[in-house]
């Protein structure tokens, strides 16, 4: 658990955000639409919405990728910042966005049953 | 892109929302794992790239590919409505990387190696005994 203040963005620098944290250990998610979406694993920490400054809203893009779920990323580089299930008040942001892990470590892999058939998934 | 119906279809994908999908009717290079700053940030976490000659590669529904420069001689293709990120390009090498994950199952493809380790981030570790370079792969044929 961290509780400072966290700083990240996109790879372009056009939408910036600052979290208040504490932040829980992160997850991995191994499902079919993380890997399609990120071309990656989906590794995500979460903390509620009010909790979140963000810069450069105008460029933020929101795909709802299921019912009441929506992710977020920069309509001018791509970069994926935000998944969202919409009125839970919480707001996931991935690892990779970050301007440092913040002494953040991936604690747990879900959606194992989804890996895909091109690496070794871990055991747990 | 005449001629590519000759060859056999080796695989196929599509982005997450399908407004683009992929065909690829030529050999896909192994996956490669990139851990450098730039693809963290982009894909929110290292991304698994396997690659292909553009020539064998068809896209449809490209109106909805957009391209980012994220370097002078490399460009960043993904779909500009749902996200997702599809494509690496080292401009004018002829040859394009693609997102593993994109593709379809079974892609009969499997993980060799992981590049740019000395820009690796703390939020993970490398456990699977792969080889690992500290930076590109130049060295290695594409």
């Amino acid at each position: 658990m961290m509780d400072n203040r966290i700083a990240g963005g996109c790879l372009c620098g056009a939408v910036r955000y600052e979290i208040t944290g504490p932040l829980p250990a992160p997850s991995a998610c191994h499902c079919t639409q993380c890997r399609r979406q990120h071309g990656a694993l989906g590794v995500y920490t979460l903390a509620p919405t009010d909790r979140y400054k963000i810069k450069g809203k105008r460029q933020l893009a929101w795909y709802q990728s299921s019912a009441g779920v929506r992710r977020g990323f920069c309509r001018n580089c791509g970069s994926k910042l935000f998944w969202e299930r919409t009125g839970s008040g919480q707001l996931d942001v991935t690892l990779g966005s970050l301007d440092s892990s913040n002494g953040l470590k991936i604690e747990k892999h879900i959606f194992l049953a989804d890996a895909g058939d091109y690496y070794d998934p871990p055991s747990r | 892109m005449e001629g590519e119906e000759s060859k056999p279809l080796r695989a196929t994908g599509r982005c997450l929302c399908g407004a683009i999908t992929l065909a690829i009717h030529g050999p896909l290079r192994d996956v490669v794992v990139c851990h450098c700053g730039q693809c963290r940030r982009n894909h929110g976490a290292p991304p698994s790239y396997t690659a292909a000659a553009w020539a064998d590669v068809s896209v449809q529904g490209d109106k909805n590919l957009t391209w980012y420069r994220s370097s002078p001689d490399a460009r960043r293709g993904f779909c500009r409505i749902c996200g997702s990120s599809l494509f690496w390009e080292p401009m004018g090498s002829g040859r394009v990387s693609i997102a593993a994950g994109c593709l379809e199952k079974p892609t009969n493809l499997r993980t060799v190696r992981h590049i740019f380790v000395a820009d690796k981030a703390g939020f993970y570790d490398i456990g699977d005994g792969l080889e690992q370079l500290p930076h590109s792969m130049m060295a290695h044929a594409r």
